[in-house]
Formats: C-alpha cells, sequence, structure tokens
C-alpha cells in the first residue's frame, strides 16, 4: 500500500518539474483528483510559483541602470525615451 | 475539491499570428544587427535589458553585480554579434552569456551561504503535512515589502544550479528545452532541478507561514 503510493509519489514529482498545466500524464492529473494529499501538496507548489513570479517582474530596470548601459555601449544618441536620455538626444 | 489554476502557459506551444509577425520582425532585426546596424542593436538591447538585469538581480540577489553582469553580457554580444549564426533564438544566446557571468560573480563570493542539501521530496512527511491547506496570498500581502525581502533570501539560499533553472523557467517562462540550452544541461536534469527549486521554496514557504499570521 505504502509502496505504491511512493511510486504514484514519485510521478507526481516528476510532474513538478514539469510545466504545471502542461498533461504530461493522464495517470497523474486522474490521481490528483482522488487524492487529497497529492492535490494540495501540488497545490503549494503551484502557489509557490505564483507567488514568486507575481513579486517579480522581469521586465523592471532602472532608468540610470538603462542610460549607463546605452553610455557604455556607445549608443547614447539611441537611450530609449526617458527624461535624462532625452536630453543627449536633443544634443546630437 | 477543487483548485484555481494557475494561469501558465508554455510560451513553445502556442505561437499566434501576432507572435509569428513578431518572430518575423525580430529576425530582420537581428539580421541587420549581425551586419553591423547600431540601431538594430539598440533594439535588441531595449527589449531584453530588462530580463537580462533581472536575472542578474536574482542569480546574484545583488543590484551593483546585476549591473554589472548586465553591462558586461550586451559589451559581450556587440562585441560577438558579427558572429551569431542565427541558429538559435537571439535571447538564449543572450541569456547564455549573461548566465556565464553571473555565475563567475557568484564564484567570486566565497560560498556565501554555505552548503545546502536538497532532497527530493520526502515521500513519509508528506503524509503527515500536506493535508494542511494554503489560504491565497492577498494582495497585501504580496506587497509587503518585508514578505518579499522574505521570498528573496529564501530563493538565495537556493544552490546556484537550481536557482538559476527556477529563474529561467518559473520566473522568465523560458520552456524546458531552451532552459537546458541555455544552461548546456539534459532537459531531464532540468526538469529534476526544477522539481527540487519548487519543492525547496515551498518548504520555506512552509515555514514562513507557519511563523505568521498571513
Ligand atoms: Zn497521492
Amino acid at each position: 500500500m505504502k509502496k505504491e503510493r511512493n511510486i504514484m509519489f514519485d510521478q507526481v514529482c516528476l510532474y513538478l518539474g514539469q510545466d504545471l498545466d502542461s498533461e504530461p500524464c493522464k495517470i497523474i492529473q486522474e490521481h490528483l483528483q482522488v487524492c487529497d494529499n497529492c492535490e494540495i501538496f501540488v497545490d503549494k507548489i503551484k502557489k509557490t510559483v505564483k507567488l514568486y513570479k507575481t513579486t517579480n517582474d522581469c521586465e523592471q530596470i532602472p532608468t540610470q541602470v538603462t542610460k549607463k548601459l546605452f553610455s557604455v555601449l556607445n549608443l547614447d544618441d539611441l537611450c530609449p525615451e526617458g527624461e535624462d536620455c532625452d536630453q543627449k538626444k536633443h544634443q546630437h | 475539491m477543487s483548485y484555481p489554476k494557475v494561469d501558465y502557459q508554455d510560451s513553445t506551444i502556442q505561437v499566434s499570428q501576432k507572435n509569428r509577425n513578431e518572430i518575423m520582425n525580430e529576425i530582420e532585426i537581428v539580421k541587420l544587427a549581425v551586419q553591423g546596424d547600431r540601431a538594430a542593436f539598440a533594439e535588441i538591447v531595449k527589449k531584453y535589458q530588462g530580463r537580462i538585469y533581472n536575472l542578474g538581480l536574482r542569480m546574484t540577489g545583488n543590484e551593483q553585480d546585476a549591473e554589472d553582469i548586465l553591462q558586461e553580457t550586451f559589451l559581450s554580444a556587440l562585441q560577438n554579434i558579427a558572429n551569431f549564426a542565427m541558429k538559435s533564438a537571439i535571447y538564449t544566446w543572450l541569456y547564455r552569456i549573461a548566465v556565464n557571468f553571473g555565475l563567475k560573480k557568484l564564484q567570486h563570493r566565497k560560498k556565501q551561504y554555505g552548503h545546502i542539501d536538497i532532497d527530493d521530496p520526502d515521500t513519509d512527511k508528506l503524509s503527515h503535512e500536506a493535508l494542511h491547506d494554503w489560504p491565497d496570498f492577498n494582495e497585501r500581502k504580496v506587497n509587503d515589502k518585508h514578505f518579499q525581502e522574505k521570498l528573496n533570501e529564501a530563493m538565495m539560499e537556493l544552490p546556484e544550479k537550481y536557482r538559476t533553472v527556477f529563474i529561467l523557467r518559473d520566473l522568465h517562462e523560458v520552456s524546458t528545452v531552451d532552459t537546458a540550452k541555455i544552461l548546456n544541461i539534459t532537459e531531464s536534469n532540468t526538469k529534476v532541478r526544477l522539481m527540487r527549486a519548487r519543492n525547496f521554496l515551498k518548504d520555506k514557504l512552509e515555514d514562513m507561514l507557519s511563523h505568521e499570521e498571513l
């Protein structure tokens, strides 16, 4: 009984290394419907991932950092809109 | 019991017409940049600077290091773009450069966070603990600066090889295939590392939640 559960749990774990909403294994999806333990476990992992995702903005970068970067690359004249960069743009 | 689905999508699976146009447009821009077009290169920088900066920030946990990695990455890209063969997407190429600079930064630091063993989820623990459900995190909690710091600290406790996979796969939504290419590891290795990283962070969060009222 226990061994069986462990085997199933191993499968659930493999599933956890994938895209969580993909369907790598129908059996796992079916098992999650009937097994509270695994379902809650997977739900917690999903909530963890979602929490990290929503508290992290991949695109955010300070204006000063952008400005310096374009300067280091000798691309000041092509720096995107921004107060400091705009001044440089007008000078060109 | 039913739980709300996390809105995740594998970007490589569904390529809409709009995405297709964007990809075509990007190929044109990259072609120009390879030929030495400054404006085209600047477009690439504009498009990916945020992601490269974030990657460095999450890898090192340090803004100055993130800025260094950002500059080193695009300087290196500028010097080498003429040799870019266009066999992969430009972003996987940029990510690979950035990850390598990130690793160098981390090597300079003397194991600041020590060794931590990361195991697969514990089957026995599961049967005792899992039955306690978690609430959905409300907006106030998610925006709480102190809580965010705690989350970042937990992520920095992850050994680098797991952290980087987590950043690419879950924060930047890079596919398994591309993550494996960027890190030069196998796809199954990518999945195992991701699974361990997620489980580690889940356990950390479990600790946090048991110590405070959400
Ligand atoms: Zn189960």
